[in-house]
């Protein structure tokens, strides 16, 4: 019966085409305004490395200034100092630690076809790539002996390596950058994370880490930090300064073998915080915290409050759909009160009727998910014209794609209840009587 | 008026009017709280960044890679601003640390007086060896601009100087000083007793922060004198004749590599590209606003005509009655008139509390803020408005029925 009725539905779709194509198009626009803020929230707050998120956490140690600090108060910055980050690297219980900042560099290419250019990229520790499963075109991460002797070792992405050295192999070649000669040791996949979760504060290319070399080379080279360096104090001038400062400058990540080992890590972090302060640092009575990738993404608001505005006046707009298509379906099945009074006169019961009518709703529903789906991916391309890193967020999935159905499915079918309820409280009679 | 039997009428058969009420309820208060955020975003993107002429003016950030030490820097940021100088239509050159609304650059706390317990505020540090007053032409409200002896040259790797003068934007100094001049008075960075200070010698009207923020800290700014070096490069500020940027960019580049045996690094920019990427989010969010709100407005309308034409056509042979009784083709025409707008009230009564309900959801969720009445009142009046004018179509040709019909069976 589904099948025929199915088929009914189809061909009622052609029965008052104006009445029709409006319901299509009003459900498709609303499916299409939520699907498409849906998508965008979707990707923003999804889960970016899965099966490892519970084992990847920020530690937050509060170097602020005591003086003038009110309980429960905003930190400051949420970034280390890098003699923190140097303690925690060098004595820590979990499986891994990274630290990192942000960087850029003039590299010279080879070729001398190409002008230097300004690189944007990244100086982390070894155990980042293993940490963050970054995937690896060609070589392999710098080794730990390049990492204590801070070598001239450079991992490129694939755009600056396909850049400067065609689409050969570049591992082994030799470029300058920041006017030191480096050595290829490897060239990353592709990977670039939307929403950089591995690095939430400041920003970073919209291409991706053009570069990464060793946060040790990058110290020694006395590079810039391209990110917020937070100081609560006047430091003095120089790098070595900056260096042995109480400025946050340094993202740091540690990575347990189990998500149960957190207890264990939280209760290494307050022994830390309780060492330190007998030195004579860390005088702000606030505990450390350890923050996990999806607890991180939270505290960095990483879906920034526009975003979920969108999405909820874009439902707000969906119901705004829902109510009018009751409207026009209450309109569509009113003149079809005979119809439904010959029918129950020839024994069908009213069961049959609603499920006739359901299944007619649901065809509607259908042809405005089709259309909405298309309306939805316009829609996205739209918003990813605004800017490279919207059009990393602005893409639909599988999981999105599905989604569009089922919530134009079920619209369709929820505003089709009324209507439909109202079609089966036609008595044969009456009808029959008044033909 | 016969509104007694109309709304009895209406109450018989409620499903439908009920329909229309909450899809200009659910209109009213979407659209009243859209347009005050897209209202609220224009407004904040359109303060005035206090540039004479922002079309004319563009920005190099430049890096000689043949620098090696800090004399050289210095010297070649020297003859890159004589090489600027030099390029013809170029109206003025100034070396500075930020630019506005580039999203990039420092910012401070500051303090009327060393022994306040708290900062008064933040404020945004603008860095200039040469006039930036000139070059963007800020319009220099009290007090002077910086001499060219007072501009110390400052090497970022090794001096930690603090300037001792500045000159700050006019919200700034009524933040600091209100109801006084802001000349000659004393800002200092920070409080405690440790904090340095800076005599104030001059007030220009605007200059919009280099992040441009939000609230007060995008209007507070403030530019201190200082060639500062040692960084590996610098960054120029220039302002074009009224529209020669393009051709003066072009020749300036060239004429600034053609000035360098060694490799350099150049970026351009322009102040309207900052200006775009700054407020890109927001004019983004504001286009999503206003096409949901017409494509609200849109399906609202059609929701009215939809119904008010089923209405008619379910009544045809009572109107087709009343005419016969005598009724005026004016009083059927008032009849759905009326019968609607009693429709569109309840839906209007309805859309204001939902949308009252919905702002104070934003505010606590969202961090938004209140929706001024005056939202509530206009969207009122253009649903009334709609709702007339869309049942105006469907009542005419009700009142176009003939009498005849009456007689007539179906």
């Amino acid at each position: 019966m589904f099948a025929y009725y199915f088929k009914l539905g189809l061909r009622n779709l052609r029965r008052n085409p104006a009445l029709t194509a409006l319901m299509v198009l009003i459900l498709a626009v609303g499916v299409a305004a939520s699907v498409s803020t849906l998508a965008i929230l979707h990707v923003m707050s999804g889960d970016p490395i899965p099966g490892k998120s519970e084992r990847l956490f920020v530690p937050f140690v509060d170097n602020g200034q005591p003086d003038g600090y009110v309980s429960g108060a905003a930190p400051d910055d949420m970034q280390m100092t890098y003699p923190d980050a140097l303690n925690l690297l060098r004595k820590h219980p979990a499986e891994r630690a990274t630290a990192m900042f942000a960087t850029g560099m003039a590299v010279e290419p080879p070729r001398t076809d190409i002008p230097a250019f300004q690189a944007y990229g990244l100086a982390p520790t070894r155990a980042f790539f293993a940490m963050f499963d970054v995937p690896f075109l060609h070589g392999q991460p710098w080794t730990a002996d390049d990492e204590a002797r801070g070598a001239n070792v450079v991992i490129l992405n694939r755009t600056v390596a396909e850049k400067l050295f065609g689409d050969a192999n570049p591992v082994g070649q030799r470029l300058i950058m920041q006017r030191q000669p480096f050595t290829v040791v490897g060239v990353l996949g592709d990977w670039n994370p939307m929403p950089r979760y591995y690095k939430l504060i400041g920003s970073g290319p919209a291409t991706g880490e053009e570069f990464m070399i060793p946060m040790a080379t990058a110290v020694r080279m006395e590079l810039t930090p391209y990110g917020s360096v937070n100081c609560s104090q006047v430091r003095d001038p120089g790098y070595a300064s900056l260096l042995a400062s109480e400025c946050t400058w340094i993202q740091f990540w540690f990575e347990t073998r189990a998500a149960g080992e957190r207890a264990d890590l939280h209760a290494f972090l307050e022994n830390y915080v309780g060492e330190q302060r007998k030195l004579g640092r860390l005088k702000r009575p606030v505990a450390p915290a350890l923050y996990n990738v999806m607890e991180w993404m939270e505290v960095r608001k990483v879906v920034g409050n526009d975003t979920r505005l969108s999405a909820w006046l874009a439902f707000g707009f969906l119901i705004l759909c829902l109510v009018n298509t009751v409207g026009l379906l209450l309109a569509k099945f009113s003149a079809r009160a005979s119809e439904v009074g010959i029918r129950r006169a020839l024994g069908a019961s009213r069961r049959e009727i609603f499920q006739q009518f359901l299944i007619e709703t649901g065809v509607i529903g259908l042809a405005g998910g089709v259309l909405g789906l298309l309306l939805a991916f316009g829609a996205l391309a739209l918003i990813g014209m605004q800017s490279r890193s919207m059009a990393a967020m602005a893409r639909m999935d599988w999981e999105m794609l599905g989604l569009t159905f089922v919530i134009s499915i079920c619209a369709a079918l929820v505003a089709g209840l009324l209507p439909t309820w109202r079609a089966c409280q036609v008595t044969p009679a009456m009808q029959l009587k008044s033909q | 008026m016969e509104i007694r039997p109309i709304l009895s009428a209406l109450l018989r058969n409620k499903t439908g009017p009920l329909l229309v009420a909450m899809q200009v309820a659910l209109s009213l208060a979407i659209l009243a709280n859209a347009l005050h955020i897209v209202n609220e975003r224009r407004e904040v993107a359109a303060r005035p960044s206090g540039l004479q002429d922002e079309a004319a003016t563009f920005y190099f950030s430049v890096r000689n890679l043949n620098q090696d030490t800090p004399e050289q820097m210095l010297a070649t940021i020297r003859r890159e601003l004589d090489v600027l100088r030099a390029v013809p239509g170029v109206a003025s050159v100034a070396q500075v640390s930020q630019m506005p609304m580039s999203q990039s650059g420092g910012t401070t706390s500051i303090a009327a007086d060393r022994r306040q317990q708290r900062e008064s505020g933040y404020a945004s540090t603008y860095f200039t060896g040469d006039s930036l007053v000139k070059t963007l032409g800020l319009k220099l409200l009290e007090g002077r601009d910086f001499h060219p002896q007072e501009i110390p040259e400052v090497n970022e790797q090794t001096n930690a100087e603090v300037p001792t003068l500045v000159i700050v934007t006019r919200p700034l100094a009524d933040k600091l000083w209100p109801g006084a001049p802001a000349v000659g008075k004393t800002l200092y960075f920070g409080t405690g007793s440790s904090a340095p200070g800076a005599q104030v010698i001059g007030v220009v009207e605007d200059l919009i922060s280099a992040h441009a923020e939000r609230g007060e800290t995008g209007i507070f700014s403030m530019i201190m004198p200082a060639r500062q070096y040692g960084n590996g490069g610098a960054m120029y500020a220039i302002r074009s004749e009224p529209g020669q940027r393009e051709r003066v960019m072009q020749e300036a580049e060239q004429a600034l590599r053609k000035s360098s045996a060694t490799p350099m690094i150049l970026r351009i920019k322009t102040v309207e590209d900052d200006r775009k990427d700054r407020y890109r989010a927001d004019s983004a969010l504001s286009w999503m606003l206003v096409t949901v709100s017409a494509l609200l407005l849109l399906i609202t309308c059609s929701g009215i005509v939809g119904m008010a034409t089923l209405w008619v056509n379910q009544r045809r042979k009572q109107i087709g009655v009343r005419r016969a009784l005598g009724a005026r083709k004016l009083d059927i025409l008032r009849y759905f008139i009326v019968e609607n707008v009693m429709i569109t009230s309840a839906g209007v009564l309805g859309g204001v509390l939902l949308g009252v309900g919905l702002n104070a959801l934003l505010v606590a969720r969202l961090e938004m803020s209140r929706l001024p009445l005056a939202y509530l009142v206009g969207g009122a009046v253009v649903f009334w408005a709609i709702g007339i004018l869309s049942a105006y179509g469907p009542a005419w040709r009700a009142a176009g029925i003939s009498p005849a019909l009456a007689t007539r069976s179906t």
